[in-house]
């Protein structure tokens, strides 16, 4: 990773000193182990801020919506994850593709503070380090030695795309892509009868405190003005009673139908863990199953299923009914 | 000073389950917040901070307040009852009980605020952390994490057993009660307590020096940190939903046809329509002035005010930011020095 860290600071001194960008965004580290955030450099000499470890996982590509960027041209750095949003944007109609330089990161997976924190090995540590598929967890007078994958967000585990399928210049080899099957959850949800199933979902958005961070920072939610933040009229309550929860998470998840990039983001930042992966890979199951697969976010090109009429398609929704 | 063994904790929260609706640290699908007690809980005391400070007992996310009626040109209210107040608050940490003396500041005071009145006349029960987190700094505000002076009864985990040890009358009282589950330290039980508060405050690595912060973040309404630390600010409230300081709140109605209710519920200063105004002006454009706002007001508009810092030094929001948005960058910034044990 050190080797990739250094190239980014070096491409990012060239890109911005050679006049072909005006800004470039990446990560920087803070002062705590887990704390890697997105950086904004403008000048060359801050090139050395950028950083790249187990820690970067913020997707940089939805700042390009803040007004203050639009008319410049910006150098970013993608992981996996992060290029699906940025071609979910670009099918949005909401970026531009000409004004942003991509820097590809390839990805083996990012570590969950979570993880570490519930492993207990969280006290006292100063960073972590990745070699091969070993991590290394290094405190002050020690250190300890785990196998990688066991810290590894769930999201990355079952990603299927490491490797950016969007970029200008790629930063270090493609990875090996391995995925764990994503859909585990979801079919043992689907296993259990329909009042099981509303009982555990009303559990679960029975704990959501309407902060927003899932909307904030997905790359699929890019609408001008949100149907939430309406102040007149206001569709949605400001009291987290539950069925004010249950149309914010329905609504939403409706809304990214067919357009969910299957990031994880939602989930990671849920400050109450709503397993937000879950309702979203339902709706992404029951498009592949009824339409065919479709990964969101893969070709901007490609016309989603949900925006298209085939006479062929299947409307077994219809003919329940008997209408 | 007493002591009650580990094992007979479940046997105390049933009694104090009978006597008062009695709050603590539960699990719930892997989230631990306060929840009532009953049979079969999931209790977690062990864990430091709950993801919801008990905030969220004392001034919950949202309470109805008045129910209304309107026939014709009739208009009826009617005040909700006040809500119960002699609950228990057990396993408090000393930050979150700092947190509830800075929420009376506001609530307390000239016009006093009935609601958060009679919720307040709880019963509080802190548990002493005996290692805190790497991202805890209460110290850095006069904080002990050993002790919490304004809670009615203070624990100290021994290992085995919590010491337990009576704060004020209403304290006393309830210790009283309790006789056949409370029983005598050993001296050196009783001595361990020091120990434990010593150690507490040491694990604590960073040394914070905060003299003069409030004076100098007064002056950094334009400092050019609120330049670079906004752009990245995702604008979602989870520092502030999450913060047990944070007590801004906003009114709204549920009604259908001819009856409703009016509520209300927290708000966050970190939302755009949080100062949007009816014409459509906005004082706080952009998330710049919002991020700004928010540490201007624990650092320098709230001490200004009240006397004290609108942060206890908690960490969740250092923890649970998105995009690691950390107050004691802020801190620093205004002056505030930090050296490691």
């Amino acid at each position: 990773m050190k080797e990739i860290m250094q190239k980014m600071r070096a491409e990012a001194a060239r890109v911005l000193s050679s006049g072909e960008v005006d800004l470039v965004l990446g990560w920087e580290k803070g002062d705590l182990w887990w704390q890697s955030y997105p950086v904004f450099i403008e000048n060359e000499k801050k090139a050395e801020l950028l950083t790249w470890d187990l820690f970067c996982v913020p997707n940089l590509a939805k700042y390009l919506l803040e007004e203050i960027w639009h008319k410049k041209r910006v150098a970013l750095f993608f992981k996996g994850c992060d290029a699906l949003g940025f071609n979910q944007l670009m099918q949005d109609k909401r970026v531009d593709r000409e004004k942003a330089f991509i820097f590809a990161v390839p990805c083996s997976g990012l570590v969950d503070p979570q993880k570490v924190e519930r492993a207990g090995l969280h006290q006292g540590l100063l960073r972590v380090e990745r070699l091969g598929d070993e991590l290394t967890f290094v405190y002050k007078d020690r250190e300890k030695k785990t196998a990688a994958p066991w810290f590894y967000y769930d999201k990355c585990l079952t990603c299927r795309y490491p490797n950016p399928v969007v970029f200008d210049f790629m930063l270090g080899e493609p990875v090996p892509v391995n995925p764990r099957e994503r859909f585990t959850a979801v079919k043992e949800l689907e296993g259990q009868n329909v009042d099981a199933r509303f009982q555990y979902w009303q559990r679960q958005f029975s704990r959501c405190i309407r902060c927003f961070a899932c909307r904030n920072v997905c790359p699929a939610c890019s609408c001008r003005e949100c149907i939430f933040d309406l102040t007149s009229p206001r569709w949605l309550g400001k009291a987290t009673e539950l069925s004010e929860n249950q149309f914010y998470h329905i609504t939403r998840a409706f809304h990214m139908a067919g357009r969910c990039v299957d990031c994880g983001e939602c989930a990671r930042v849920c400050p109450v863990q709503i397993p937000l992966t879950s309702l979203n890979r339902k709706l992404i199951k029951d498009i592949d199953e009824l339409y065919g697969p479709y990964d969101a976010g893969v070709d901007p090109q490609k016309v989603p299923p949900l925006v298209t009429f085939n006479p062929g398609d299947p409307a077994a929704f219809l003919e329940s009914k008997g209408v | 000073m007493q002591e009650i063994q580990k094992a007979r904790l479940p046997q105390l929260w049933e009694y104090l389950a009978k006597k008062a609706p009695l709050y603590l640290p539960q699990q719930e699908d892997g989230v631990i917040n306060f929840a009532p007690w009953q049979e079969g809980a999931r209790v977690k005391l062990e864990s430091l901070n709950t993801v919801l400070p008990p905030k969220s007992i004392v001034f919950p996310q949202w309470e109805t307040y008045l129910h209304f009626t309107q026939k014709a040109r009739e208009l009826k209210l009617t005040p909700t009852k006040e809500p119960e107040g002699s609950y228990i608050l057990f396993g408090v940490r000393p930050c979150d009980v700092a947190g509830i003396t800075v929420l009376d500041r506001v609530f307390l005071q000239d016009p006093v605020d009935v609601f958060y009145e009679s919720r307040r006349r709880c019963t509080i029960i802190s548990l002493a952390c005996n290692e805190p987190d790497i991202s805890c700094f209460c110290s850095a505000f006069g904080l002990e994490p050993g002790f919490a002076p304004a809670a009615d009864i203070m624990l100290w985990d021994g290992d085995k057993f919590l010491l337990w040890q009576s704060l004020t009358e209403k304290g006393e009282t309830l210790t009283h009660s309790l006789t056949d589950l409370l029983e005598v330290p050993t001296p050196a039980e009783t001595e361990s307590v020091q120990c434990l508060r010593e150690t507490a405050a040491t694990v604590q690595e960073q040394k914070w020096g905060l003299d003069g912060v409030k004076e100098r973040a007064k002056d950094m309404f334009n400092a050019p940190i609120w330049d670079s630390l906004y752009r990245r600010c995702l604008g979602c409230g989870i520092c502030t939903y999450l913060c047990p300081t944070c007590h801004c709140f906003d009114i709204g109605d549920f009604s259908r046809g001819e009856r409703g209710e009016r509520f209300r519920c927290w708000d966050s200063c970190m939302y755009k329509d949080f100062t949007l105004m009816a014409s459509g002006e906005n004082p706080r454009p952009t998330q710049k002035e919002r991020v700004r706002q928010r540490f201007m007001h624990k650092l320098s508009y709230f001490p200004a005010q009240h006397g004290l810092y609108g942060c206890v030094g908690c960490g969740r929001c250092v923890r649970k930011c998105p995009v690691n948005i950390d107050i004691t960058q802020v801190i620093k910034e205004a002056g505030g020095s930090i050296s490691c044990a």
